[in-house]
């Protein structure tokens, strides 16, 4: 039981993101897509089952606004997270880069699939103006994720430099 | 059984995914009924506790900004009821002065009080008005309001007049008891405040009469009030009483005031 706390958490943070922190966030069109970005570190680091079920309720959250589309989100959640899942299996991900490639291509495509669910007309001008921005903004915050978490950048570091 | 077991431990991945799937489908294909519910569930749960905190933000800055809207609008608000009182204190004035009855043979033209100087211990004993030679303005012409009289025009230029006020100390005004038309002069002592001079001590003389000026000098018309008797007092071995007289205008807040000009014959 103790295990899904921190799936429960990641959760909250999606609703809390989408709630307040969203907005906040957003330059001009560009949004951090926070679900898509929990979704792909859990698939990078938990065994497939774990992040193909998060990924589904992590969908089930992000879209509790639309109820309609429910089952859509869901379901390209936990696609994106079973996929990152396999290629995390075949590729080396040791390296931080290849994580952040996977990031972007992961983002970017669960922007595309969210634009494809929405049926929002202007697709290839929301792609350009909107999906492709979030996911280099949300690739960045994931980069700098990922450099806090393999210890490449600390708080000792950053206080060293001021 | 045990084929079921063996094949959902050995395939779990496949009925795991097969698991999402299927409730994905269900939630697409499914009735709107379970799609609220799940909603509203996830709504109430995860999102309620942020609801209620955005909410508390948003009151927040709501009452901050009607805040400074409400301050900003007293202020206006008391810049306007000021202006007002003022408007309702010149009406006021203005009124009064519409009342006054000028002395026959002089028409009166109105003048603002731009300057007074002279401020200090004692009463300001001179004033700058808005008039000057180009309205007709010229030296001597005597200065009053609906009070009573204020002095006489001692310089002019082009758009101003230099008034010297009776309560300059070299400045002297005959004057005549209303009541019993006995006269005297008008000085202002700066030690003493305005006095009657050279009024006998037989004199019949008593506080509250009025002194008017009484036209001798050839400045000052006659009957122009210059204040009140508000002491009298006779010493021994003088021949003269010792009268002092209160101001009738207050030259300390003089605004708007008349230049009696003789009326052309």
């Amino acid at each position: 039981m103790t295990r899904i706390i921190p799936f429960i958490l990641y959760l909250l943070l999606i609703a809390m993101h989408e709630v307040i922190v969203r907005d906040a966030t957003t330059i001009y069109s560009a949004a951090i897509d926070l679900p898509g970005l929990l979704v792909l570190v859990v698939a990078i680091y938990k065994p497939e089952i774990v992040c193909t079920w998060f990924g589904f309720a992590a969908g089930l959250v992000m879209a509790a606004g639309r109820p309609d589309l429910f089952g859509w989100h869901a379901l390209t959640m936990a696609a994106l997270g079973l996929a990152t899942y396999h290629f995390r299996e075949r590729l080396n991900l040791e390296s931080l880069y290849s994580k952040v490639v996977l990031i972007f291509g992961g983002v970017l495509l669960h922007g595309t699939l969210v634009l494809a669910v929405t049926k929002e007309a202007g697709f290839l001008y929301l792609w350009l103006v909107s999906a492709l921005p979030s996911a280099v903004y949300t690739t960045a915050v994931g980069w700098a994720f990922f450099l806090f978490k393999e210890k490449k950048i600390t708080f000792q570091k950053v206080k060293a430099v001021f | 059984m045990s084929w079921l077991f063996d094949l959902f431990s050995r395939r779990s991945r496949n009925v795991h995914f097969g698991l999402v799937v299927v409730l994905s489908l269900v939630l697409i294909l499914g009735h709107t009924k379970i799609n609220s519910f799940v909603s509203q569930f996830l709504l109430s749960s995860l999102y309620y506790p942020f609801f209620k905190i955005r909410s508390s933000f948003e009151d927040a800055g709501v009452r901050a900004s009607d805040l400074d809207r409400l301050q900003k609008a007293l202020v206006e608000a008391s810049v306007k009821l000021s202006m007002c009182q003022e408007a309702q204190r010149e009406n006021d004035r203005l009124r009064a002065a519409l009342g006054f009855e000028h002395p026959p043979g002089y028409r009166l033209t109105p003048a603002k009080v731009v300057s007074i100087s002279g401020f200090g211990r004692h009463l300001p004993n001179s004033a700058t008005i808005n008039r000057g030679a180009k309205d007709s303005i010229f030296p001597d012409l005597p200065i009053i309001n609906q009070d009573g009289l204020i002095g006489r025009v001692a310089s002019v230029t082009d758009d101003y007049a230099t008034i010297q006020l009776l309560t300059d100390p070299s400045h002297r005004v005959a004057a005549r008891l209303a009541g019993s038309r006995e006269m005297g002069i008008v000085k202002y002592l700066a030690q003493g405040g305005m006095m009657l001079d050279n009024f006998p001590v037989q004199g019949d003389i008593s506080v509250g009469d009025n002194v008017l000026s009484s036209g001798l000098g050839g400045v000052y018309p006659a009957g122009l009030k210059i204040g009140t008797v508000v002491e009298v007092s006779r010493p021994e071995n003088n021949p003269f009483c010792r009268v002092k007289l209160k101001p009738a205008a207050n030259v300390r807040s003089l605004e708007e005031i008349f230049v009696l000009r003789p009326e052309p014959q």
